[in-house]
């Protein structure tokens, strides 16, 4: 065993002390995703007499993430989403104690599928775009038809929060960009000026908002079904809309496979809500202003040295141009340059 | 043969090249492998942005300094002063360092800048808040990165 896999194996044991002959291997990190570290590994044990032999994933929290996450919040929100008709994976440990892996961490069952990566020109989807489209949209819309309350998630950020949503959100974004800009970037400043002097109506109703819903964030097997949504770090509680105009966000299109209006339609049929096609048109501005705090972070994590991975390099260069770019365009559509 | 200058971006370059077609093929890793790949692309825009990364900035920063003069005409005191001062002003050295500090200095001040004009009646102010979006269209593509 590496030394990851023997300190793997010794938590395992703190943690089922009926276990008997651990053996952690396979050890492997995953590529992508930059807010934790994430490794797949393989766990067999002995229990009552029955041998077990289990896929887990173990995801710990990075020395300096794209986005500052609470450290139990991805976990607390896959336990209190089990049941609820969102496909997720199975949680099993927290562990916030550092004495074991240096960093928080938990693990969960390992999904079935793969990820399909927005970024490749190729059909990420083997052919099932259109199957993934509709289970994208109706998982989205079931989503935000769960009552917070419900499922205990009202601890989650704005989860106590009666209205002013896009508020709430534009101030959180505002102040990572306050934080973490060491250039200030007066197109993303003047956006968000035109959102708070043009602010959307309020929803119908508040709801569970996944924070990063978009293609390349789920699982699907090879017979085209989505196994898992992932990625949940910044969950939080606001306008639905959100969630819809982030995977919208011509960076990770969904529209890349499923056609929006009915897309649309079928997110309204399982969420019981409908679309106000003008605030969604001020989400889609603010998925790029987001997406722009999202990847000053990064910047800032790669520039500071502690976190070398050349994703967030790139994110900080290439995505934060993008999403600069777009937001341009959509204020000259908006009339900003005359 | 015509000489030519191992200059930065072309040591840039020739690392990048190294990286894509030597490193990352023979690493099997799978995540030390699109983790290469990766790096030889910000090698590569690096090499790129190298040349005239302080030609962009100085532009830039003259350009911002005009807008700064303009508007100084049109907003009231006290911001006037400050934005005539930073009109004349000049840039303190041409470290990249040193033209991005002035960079974001001047920055900030167009940002208040367009967000006073965004309150203000009459002709000029939205005619020149327009032109300041214009113009940060420009700068985005000036700066884009190249790979």
């Amino acid at each position: 065993m590496s030394s990851l896999e023997a300190q793997i194996a010794a938590y395992l044991a703190h943690r089922m002390p009926e276990a008997r002959d651990i053996v952690v291997d396979e050890l492997g990190r995953i590529y992508g995703g930059s807010s934790q570290e994430t490794f797949r590994f393989r766990a067999r044990w002995v229990e009552g007499g029955e041998a077990i032999d289990r896929r887990l994933i173990l995801r710990r929290d990075a020395t300096a993430g794209l986005v500052v996450a609470e450290r139990d919040l991805e976990y607390n929100v896959y336990r209190a989403l089990t049941g609820q008709g969102v496909p997720i994976p199975g949680v099993h440990f927290l562990e916030l104690d550092p004495q074991w892996l240096e960093r928080p961490f938990f693990i969960m069952d390992m999904c079935p599928g793969k990820p399909g990566s927005p970024f490749v020109p190729t059909d990420p989807y083997d052919g099932h775009g259109t199957a993934i489209g509709e289970q994208y949209w109706s998982i989205l819309g079931r989503l935000a038809a769960i009552d917070i309350g419900k499922v205990g998630l009202g601890t989650l950020r704005n989860g106590t929060a009666t209205g002013s949503f896009w508020k709430a959100e534009l101030d959180w974004w505002e102040a990572i960009l306050d934080e973490n800009e060491a250039l200030i970037e007066p197109a993303v400043r003047g956006a968000i000026r035109w959102l708070r002097r043009n602010p959307p109506p309020e929803p119908a109703k508040p709801a569970i908002i996944h924070g990063d819903y978009r293609s390349g964030n789920f699982l699907f097997t090879d017979d085209g079904t989505i196994s898992a949504i992932l990625d949940w770090e910044m969950c939080h509680v606001g306008d639905p809309l959100e969630d819809v105009a982030w995977g919208l966000d011509p960076f990770w299109p969904i529209t890349r496979h499923y056609p929006l209006d009915e897309g649309l339609a079928l997110w309204e049929a399982a969420s019981g809500m409908t679309v106000d096609r003008t605030a969604l048109d001020w989400w889609q501005l603010f998925t790029a202003v987001k997406a722009c705090a999202i990847w000053t972070t990064a910047a800032n994590g790669f520039a500071s040295g502690k976190n070398r991975e050349m994703t967030m390099a790139l994110s900080g260069i290439r995505a934060s141009h993008f999403h600069r770019n777009l937001i341009l365009k959509m204020m000259r559509a908006k009339g900003a340059m005359g | 043969m015509s000489s030519v200058n191992l200059s930065i971006d072309n040591a840039l370059h020739g690392l990048d090249e190294f990286v894509r077609d030597k490193i990352a093929p023979a690493i099997a890793d799978p995540y030390i492998a699109p983790m290469t790949r990766l790096s030889g692309m910000l090698l590569k825009i690096c090499a790129n942005g190298v040349n005239d990364a302080a030609e962009i900035r100085v532009e830039e920063n003259a350009a911002i300094r005009r807008i700064l003069g303009e508007a100084a005409d049109i907003v009231a005191e006290p911001n006037s002063g400050a934005l005539r001062s930073a009109a004349l002003s000049t840039d303190p050295g041409l470290k990249i360092s040193t033209l991005d500090a002035e960079n974001d200095r001047l920055r900030r001040l167009l940002v208040d800048v367009q967000a006073a004009l965004e309150g203000d009646q009459g002709e000029a102010p939205p005619m020149l808040d327009q032109k300041i979006w214009r113009f940060l269209e420009e700068i985005e593509a000036k700066r884009a990165p190249r790979e």
